[in-house]
């Protein structure tokens, strides 16, 4: 089945760069599955004056990303098997212009989905892995974000390749299990498995596992399709609002406008707040502004 | 003193506590606004640490990977804090997604946010233990027995002939189940409680479903 790609949006562009959301920092959703999840997106992406987004397989699929097998307490509840294999049914079965009526959904709005967030693991089929990237080319996606480990990765050089379409592995800041994606030399091992495999650099996370995102940039920023921004303490420490933690997000910015690197820059919002998650999304912007707007 | 004029005493004084410290209804990112300044305290440390993104704003739906906290038997085990509080502190590094150390916490802000989840876990369990479904289940009297006598500790306080003897008689299973679960408003809180009111709520925060099958099974075959 061939796809034509997003129509062009508008970009929301800081200081030259390309500014989206990971649809993650949207925490107040209808659940999945709700028709107003996707609406409700929209809404809140143009109040944060945001216009692309990494959009979240929850966000996309009726079942929730519990249910998809990646988070390994998940498949210890009651009922997993069962919800896991429903899932799998669905992926399966559900027409392709399921997914590309949610790609309308957001060009009718002047909005673009970059990149598929799915969190590709072991308990998908290979069945499932070839369904899953015939769905992000039907969403118009570029690609994908995962948070994977690295034997998925090896088993997905073959999807990757024969697709053409890249995934980009997303860290979080696990030192213990070398199976994680959260230091330089985890990357390192997946990016010389295939030139399809890219980086989603959390720059917080790999912050609060005591890696410095300016030095991976710099060397990395070829392979790098976006960023997530947010901020966290050194040593395992606490998400703060922007500005108040140890991740040196100006600098960040700067060096990607500096060096014009082709890279996407996309807020994570996920300190806590009595307010609304697109008041504080819109917050997070707002900081990158003034960081971008700084001498 | 008489059961039934504990009782009474124990609701006037929750009655009492719950109007003088009446929450306001507006819900906000973080849920509603809780009932005490103590717990309204510990609802600002649940939700400016963004423990609610994992672990859900009121203790359902816990997502990420991460413990759900309505049913962790570790919580029901904690007093003030003192298990819940350095996992806190401690942050748990080698999870599949990491959570966040909070070093920085004082006993104060460790108290308030341990009352605080037992406050949603206790709201929690009753609606569940309460639920519709409950009534099809039929417990084991015998297990009921040891459970009474047992683990639960309710012969310190209780005894069949002693003060429950015509009182189970008046209650039909649903409501039995009601009073055995909170006896006192809906809105009870373990702060400023009786002594007898708080050890049925930490015991709400502790019952398998089964237990309380069975404690039901017990008291009806008393009858």
């Amino acid at each position: 089945m061939r796809v034509r790609a997003q129509s062009p949006a508008k970009l929301s562009l800081i200081g030259g760069i390309p500014f989206g959301v990971e649809t993650f920092s949207f925490h107040d959703l209808p659940p999945a599955g709700d028709p107003m999840l996707i609406p409700t997106l929209i809404e809140d992406m143009q109040y944060a004056g945001l216009a692309e987004c990494e959009i979240m397989s929850g966000h996309v699929e009726p079942m929730g990303s519990y249910a998809t097998g990646w988070w390994v307490a998940t498949r210890r509840a009651p009922g997993y098997t069962k919800m896991r294999e429903d899932a799998r049914r669905w992926r399966l079965t559900v027409p392709m212009d399921y997914y590309s009526k949610i790609r309308k959904q957001f060009e009718d709005a002047g909005l673009r989905m970059y990149y598929y967030n799915v969190n590709f693991n072991e308990t998908f089929t290979d069945e499932e892995r070839d369904r899953t990237f015939e769905a992000a080319r039907a969403l118009g996606v570029d690609g994908f974000s995962s948070s994977t480990v690295l034997s998925e990765a090896k088993r997905l050089v073959p999807f990757v390749e024969r697709h053409k379409m890249y995934v980009a592995m997303h860290n979080h800041n696990n030192l213990v299990d070398p199976e994680q994606f959260a230091t330089p030399g985890s990357f390192e091992t997946a990016l010389a498995m295939s030139e399809y495999f890219k980086a989603t650099l959390d720059i917080g996370h790999y912050v609060a596992g005591n890696n410095d995102p300016v030095a991976f940039i710099e060397k990395h920023h070829d392979r790098i399709v976006n960023i997530h921004i947010r901020d966290r303490k050194r040593n395992n420490g606490r998400n703060m609002p922007f500005g108040q933690g140890d991740t040196p997000i100006k600098e960040v910015l700067r060096l990607i406008k500096a060096k014009r690197y082709p890279i996407r820059c996309y807020i994570e919002y996920e300190y806590g707040s009595f307010q609304s998650s697109r008041e504080e999304v819109k917050r997070c912007v707002e900081y990158c502004k003034e960081a971008l707007a700084q001498k | 003193m008489n059961v039934c004029v504990r009782a009474a005493t124990e609701i006037l004084i929750a009655c009492a506590l719950a109007r003088a410290q009446a929450p306001s209804t507006k819900r906000d990112a973080g849920g509603y606004p809780a009932p005490t300044a103590k717990l309204e305290r510990g609802r600002t440390v649940y939700v400016i640490s963004s423990c609610h993104f994992c672990h859900g704003i009121d203790l359902t739906g816990a997502a990420m990977g991460a413990a759900d906290l309505m049913h962790l038997p570790l919580v029901g085990r904690d007093e003030d804090g003192n298990l819940i509080g350095p996992i806190v502190r401690a942050g748990l590094p080698n999870l599949q997604t990491a959570m966040p150390q909070y070093p920085d916490y004082t006993p104060q802000q460790i108290s308030d946010l341990a009352a605080y989840v037992h406050y949603l876990r206790q709201q929690g369990r009753y609606r569940e233990l309460t639920a519709a479904s409950q009534d099809s289940e039929v417990g084991e009297a015998k297990a009921g027995e040891q459970y009474f006598t047992g683990i639960g500790k309710c012969n310190t306080c209780h005894s069949l002939p002693g003060d429950l003897a015509g009182v189970i008689g008046k209650y039909d299973k649903a409501a039995l189940r009601q009073h055995l679960l909170r006896p006192g408003p809906d809105n009870a809180i373990t702060e400023g409680a009786s002594a007898g009111l708080a050890s049925h709520l930490k015991l709400l925060e502790r019952y398998s479903d089964a237990d309380v099958q069975n404690l039901i099974a017990y008291l009806q075959a008393a009858r």
